[in-house]
């Protein structure tokens, strides 16, 4: 769990802590893999871009959140995606072949396309929620009450519940 | 799965990133390089290109303008003063839409973001509706007493109806060009595809977030 932060810690430091977050938030918006790739730098672009401007009052999981989900909400929404010049087998993001044992391995499939088939606002409370961020961070992260986000948080994980139940 | 065997999975994801997910650093590094090289965002850029055209153009129509202050050409002084009135409302409608993008912080709420940007898409559609306004001053700037005196038959039967015609259609197209119009043919027909795409988009994800805001 991230804390306050109390000195200024290197930036590619802050990236490396939270590449799986990254990682997992291009997972939830983008289909494919150069998708995921152009999402991953736009995300790191504008966390490098409000390094400078971060104000050490805040918790330095909310900026991050807020950013990444901000810019793969509009990201994946936008009408044409922009690629980038990736030079011919270098990768932005390598993840290497591993997978978990057979049934976890399936749930997690059918958990990550429930996710991915929810309307974008509510796939971002998800994955907060999923993350154990509490109801008042994701209130912050979101911009909505605690107690919305109780309510949504409840009706999206009955409705996961049941497409559980229908496999 | 109940929810905290959904949490379980997550974590369990989480371990598996941990131990096979890497970043290229190096390549992070030179693409953050090429990338501020060309920050200027594409709504940005075609913005400030509309700015320079529209400036170059008021100039131009205001320096004709200047050298036709005479009651003989009142018509195409009225007309230029018309259309540079128009010109000048979408030039300050762009450079306040630029500074809208420049204040677009990501690392504010997710509600206030996304209400901005859509906001900005939906007032981008505005500003159009606002220079069709200016349509029948293009079929004013040649109309002189001369014309009016000797074929009044021509210019109250024929050129007049037009000039009423376009002011209705300028007056028209403004009080509709609306994204409560955007799923309607005329105005994908109108906008051209991409723009009717990305309005009904902005239009439908404002009222998705109002809703999501309300709690509903």
């Amino acid at each position: 769990m991230q804390e306050k932060l109390t000195a200024p810690p290197d930036f590619l430091t802050i990236v490396e802590a939270n590449k799986r977050i990254i990682f997992k938030i291009c997972n939830a918006y983008c289909q494919n893999t150069t998708d995921r790739e152009d999402l991953a730098q736009e995300i790191i672009y504008h966390l490098w871009k409000s390094w400078s401007s971060f104000n050490s009052n805040y918790k330095l999981s909310t900026w991050m959140y807020r950013i990444a989900l901000n810019v793969a909400i509009s990201f994946y929404r936008k009408e044409k995606k922009t690629t980038h010049t990736i030079l011919m087998g270098d990768h932005f993001i390598e993840v290497a072949d591993e997978t978990l044992e057979e049934g976890l391995e399936t749930n997690l499939t059918a958990l990550q396309q429930f996710i991915n088939e929810l309307k974008e606002l509510d796939r971002a409370l998800m994955i907060l929620y999923l993350e154990e961020k509490s109801h008042k961070e994701i209130a912050e992260i979101m911009g909505i009450s605690t107690t919305n986000v109780a309510t949504k948080i409840g009706r999206i994980k009955e409705q996961l519940k049941q497409q559980f139940s229908s496999l | 799965m109940d929810h905290l065997e959904m949490i379980n999975l997550w974590k369990k994801y989480d371990e598996k990133l941990e131990k096979t997910l890497s970043i290229n650093y190096r390549l992070i590094t030179e693409l953050q390089q090429q990338k501020a090289k060309k920050a200027l965002k594409p709504a940005k850029r075609i913005k400030l290109f509309g700015i320079i055209i529209g400036i170059i153009f008021v100039l131009f129509l205001s320096f004709l303008a200047f050298h036709s202050l005479t009651l003989e050409k009142i018509f195409f002084t009225g007309s230029l003063i018309a259309i540079i009135v128009f010109t000048l409302i979408a030039i300050i409608a762009y450079i306040y839409h630029i500074k809208l993008i420049n204040d677009i912080d990501h690392s504010e709420s997710i509600m206030q973001i996304q209400h901005k940007l859509s906001k900005l898409q939906l007032s981008t559609i505005k500003t159009t509706a606002v220079l069709f306004l200016q349509t029948p001053f293009y079929a004013t700037w040649f109309i002189s007493f001369k014309w009016i005196e000797e074929s009044p038959m021509s210019f109250y039967f024929i050129h007049l109806p037009i000039v009423a015609l376009l002011a209705f259609t300028g007056i028209w197209l403004y009080r509709n060009i609306d994204s409560k119009n955007a799923e309607k043919k005329w105005f994908r027909v109108l906008m051209g595809d991409k723009e009717w795409a990305s309005t009904i988009k902005s239009a439908r994800f404002l009222q998705e977030i109002e809703s999501f805001e309300s709690g509903r």
